[in-house]
């Protein structure tokens, strides 16, 4: 009796150990600048399709570009990754550093555009949802997400650029 | 010496473990985002803790895998592997008891993979079974020599 109490002692200091270092890391990691999730969920809903943001395939993108004035298009992906390549015309916000970048300018040309359309590097675009939510939120319309992301704008042979932050 | 307090069972069984365990935080813990949507979709959790899930949990498997592959206090990270695996089973089994085949998150972060959950369940298992061998089987500690 007094070795399993022995045992269970060691067994659960062990286990406290792991405890320890698992909340120093998740920790460390979740303040690295850029990453940052809230602590405490914020009550939010999960993004919804209709609600949050509608679907749009990458040729009715271009129509629609084509037939607005005012369509904005934003690549949520790193800059880096913007400046090798995206869609022509597009602005660059990525969603980790959305909340630093969008300005009250930014955000009244979001507001006042006839289109909002976002894309990143994954046809996912787990994102790409987020973004739509909070920006929606923030009293834009309900954007859309390209279909497929920039690869199905590649692979459509639509114009696209290099180059930093427009 | 018991064939289930093997030592070089537990190193065997901890190297699999512990490499399932690192292929499933690495996308996790790379990005925990997508994560929060993936909890939330399992209905379980109030929203409030289910970011504090989505930041620690990636970590909590990532450092379960490291010590189950290098045996570093094995017994404890099999605790853990257990009460984690334990933990998705239920989360799991509830849905599927709902007729709700969720995105698992098991491996990836995509909201979008449904499985059917009773096979994941199964799937769960054997992992399980392994864990709880690892736990409750600890290999004998050699007596150490005295050189007097």
């Amino acid at each position: 009796m007094l070795a399993f109490h022995a045992v269970s002692r060691e067994l659960l200091r062990d286990a406290l150990l792991y405890l320890a270092v698992v909340l120093v890391l998740g920790t460390a990691a979740n303040v690295l600048p850029g990453r940052g999730l809230a602590w405490w969920g914020q009550g939010k809903q999960p993004p919804q399709t209709g609600v949050d943001f509608a679907w749009l395939d990458a040729a009715s993108v271009e129509a629609l570009r084509a037939a607005l004035p005012k369509v904005t298009i934003i690549d949520t992906r790193p800059p880096s990754e913007f400046a090798a390549n995206h869609v022509e015309g597009a602005l660059s916000l990525p969603y980790t550093e959305a909340s630093a970048r969008l300005t009250p300018a930014l955000l009244q040309r979001l507001q006042g555009s006839d289109a909002v359309i976002l894309y990143g590097s994954s046809p996912e675009a787990d994102t790409e949802q987020l973004l739509a939510q909070e920006l929606r939120l923030l009293g834009v319309a309900p954007p859309h997400i390209l279909i497929g992301a920039l690869e199905a704008w590649v692979a459509n042979g639509l114009p696209v650029a290099q180059g930093g932050t427009p | 010496m018991s064939r289930r307090r093997n030592p070089w069972l537990h190193r065997a069984l901890g190297l699999l473990l512990g490499g399932v365990f690192l292929y499933a935080a690495h996308e996790k813990v790379l990005d925990p985002r997508p994560l929060v949507t993936i909890i939330w979709n399992y209905r379980i959790l109030p929203p409030g803790p289910v970011n504090l899930m989505a930041i620690y949990m990636p970590w909590l498997e990532l450092v379960v895998g490291l010590g189950l592959i290098t045996g570093y206090k094995r017994r404890a990270a099999a605790g853990w592997a257990s009460a984690l695996l334990l933990a998705f089973m239920f989360a799991l089994l509830v849905n599927a008891v709902r007729g709700v085949n969720v995105a698992c998150g098991c491996f990836s972060t995509s909201a979008t993979q449904t499985n059917n959950a009773w096979l994941l369940v199964l799937r769960d298992l054997p992992m399980l079974a392994a864990a709880l061998w690892m736990l409750v089987f600890p290999p004998k500690k050699q007596p150490t020599r005295s050189r007097a």
